[in-house]
């Protein structure tokens, strides 16, 4: 068997909560938004590409949770094989997983929800797309501060640099 | 302070790995937690999604105001027809029917769709309602029969949709209205129109008849709601039951302009209404007479819609003007209850009462478009 610092194990748990809650949010909020737009594509055709443009902003969470994840894999030194990470620096590894995997799932829904109501306004009336994007990017604040601490966390908390 | 962890870590008499194990479980229960609060809402909303955006689609090409004032100010009939097949929603309809007949079918179809993508929890009641063409054809029927129309002339009243439709045409050759309801024995109506049955042999009048179909479809409608159990089934809920209510009043008020007694009027009404409960029920049809029905509606919601309209009734002495007044206020607690939950039944519920007003306006203008000189500012009066 492999043998793994507990620092470097528990930064793997970071990981793993940083990119599956994230992705889990991520996932919730396409899954609302490319339902609305479908139900929208069957009834009016040229809805296809603004469809899409909705459907693909929930995608932004899991991207911030994928980047997280593979920055705390490659400095833990389970990627690259790099020194593993002190047990304290795997703790704040877990912080920062949360920091990201909570937001992002947050963020993600409340994007979905968002998105996938404006795909429903903008089939009804077509001069609400620049209005739907601007409210469906409202709850994209909220997965930028969640990867703003992840960051932060991996700076100060010694596993960056 | 790694060292000091791991004092701690030793100090409970934990190893590494139990810690790891208690730090994962203790990561999946927060998640579960997280997760199951967090689904909730997006279970209540997921299922209407699709059909939201469906019918906000058509909500976006209805008819605006402008263009039902294009189409009040065309010359007649034929012009209103040329401007619907300018639209693809009546263009089809109209390829194969004529103007009236046209939006039967695009009314059954509305009601059909509706059905179709309703999700399963609030189905019923759009289920229900579709089932209006079925009643509408089996009156046609009726009406046919009891003044000997033949059957070319029955199937032309007919709407070609519903599931009964092929049933129904091929009965257009019954010889009577007994035979008719004699041929219905196994449909869902049978019940209702053989109970009527016997009064109708009596008067020789299709009226209970009629009537008893009305009623029947009502109280299925009432009782297909379930209880309202969460939003989207209280708004369904003040949805069916004003529409129920404000039928019995219609009823009532056309009753008591014929000079009908309760016990004239109570077996055409759905006892069980919704804010008009039996024993308001019961006052109106003891009321004298028209006035007196609206002014006995102090306190429910419908006493303001009513009492406006007193004015143009007292002048004219038509009732049609409280059936407008009904109808419009139905239109408009229907849009109310629309803006209520935007990603739930509001937008199914919006589209349809606007698309039903829409349709009821298209048939008045051309109604009045078949007279000669019918003023337009008269036509925009009359529509809802």
């Amino acid at each position: 068997m492999v043998e793994i610092a507990l620092g470097t194990a528990l930064a793997a748990i970071g990981a793993g909560v940083a990119i599956g809650f994230a992705g889990l949010g991520s996932g919730l909020g396409q899954g609302m938004a490319a339902a609305g737009s479908v139900g929208a594509v069957a009834e009016d055709n040229d809805m296809f590409a603004r469809g899409i443009i909705f459907s693909a902003l929930p995608e932004t969470q899991a991207i911030y949770g994928f980047l997280v994840a593979i920055l705390l894999l490659v400095f833990s030194g389970l990627l690259g094989g790099g020194q593993g990470l002190p047990t304290e620096a795997g703790i704040v590894a877990i912080g920062v997983g949360a920091s990201i995997g909570f937001a992002g799932l947050g963020s993600g829904m409340g994007q979905g929800m968002a998105a996938a109501s404006s795909v429903g306004a903008i089939v009804e009336d077509n001069d609400m797309f620049a209005r739907g994007i601007i409210f469906s990017a409202l709850p994209e604040t909220q997965a930028i501060y969640g990867f703003l601490i992840a960051i932060l966390l991996m700076v100060f908390g010694g596993i960056l640099g | 302070m790694a060292d000091e962890i791991a004092t701690l870590i030793s100090s409970v008499g934990l190893t590494q790995e139990t810690f790891l194990v208690f730090c994962i479980l203790a990561i999946l229960i927060v998640g579960a937690v997280v997760v199951i609060i967090t689904s909730r809402p997006i279970l209540d909303i997921y299922p209407y999604l699709n059909p939201s955006a469906r019918v906000r689609a058509r909500k976006g090409r209805l008819f605006d105001e402008k263009q039902i004032s294009e189409i009040v100010e065309t010359n007649d009939v034929e012009e209103v027809e040329n401007y619907l097949k300018g639209i693809p929603e009546y263009a089809d309809v109209l390829d194969d029917y004529p103007l009236d007949k046209a939006l039967d079918v695009e009314r059954a179809n509305t009601y059909d769709f509706v059905a179709r993508l309703a999700p399963k929890d609030i189905k019923d009641p759009f289920v229900v309602m579709s089932k209006k063409t079925d009643i509408d054809n089996i009156k046609s029927l009726l009406t046919a029969k009891e003044v000997g129309l033949s059957a070319e002339e029955t199937k032309e009243l007919l709407i070609p949709c519903g599931s009964l439709y092929d049933d129904l045409e091929s009965l257009a050759d019954a010889e009577s209205v007994t035979d008719v309801i004699t041929s219905l024995d196994n449909t869902e109506y049978a019940t209702a129109l053989e109970d009527a049955l016997p009064q109708y042999e009596d008067t020789k009048m299709i009226l209970p008849l009629e009537s008893a179909l009305d009623k029947y479809y009502l109280g299925k409608l009432l009782r297909s709601t379930d209880v309202p159990s969460d939003e989207n089934k209280q708004i369904l809920y003040s949805y069916v039951g004003t529409q129920v209510d404000v039928a019995n009043l219609k009823l009532i008020i056309r009753a008591k302009e014929d000079g009908l007694d309760y016990d004239a009027i109570s077996p055409y009404i759905l006892e069980e209404g919704y804010q008009l409960r039996e024993w308001k029920l019961k006052d109106l049809m003891e009321s004298p007479d028209v006035t007196n029905v609206v002014s006995g509606l102090e306190g429910t919601k419908y006493a303001n819609a009513l009492s406006d309209a007193i004015p143009v009734y007292n002048e004219t002495g038509s009732v049609a003007v409280f059936e407008k007044a009904l109808d419009t206020y139905a239109a408009d607690y229907a849009k109310s209850l629309s803006a209520k939950k935007p990603l739930g039944i509001g937008p199914i519920i919006g589209y349809l009462s606007q698309k039903e007003s829409e349709i009821k306006n298209l048939k008045i203008i051309a109604r009045a478009k078949r007279e000669a000189d019918f003023p337009n500012s008269k036509i925009m009066e009359m529509l809802i």
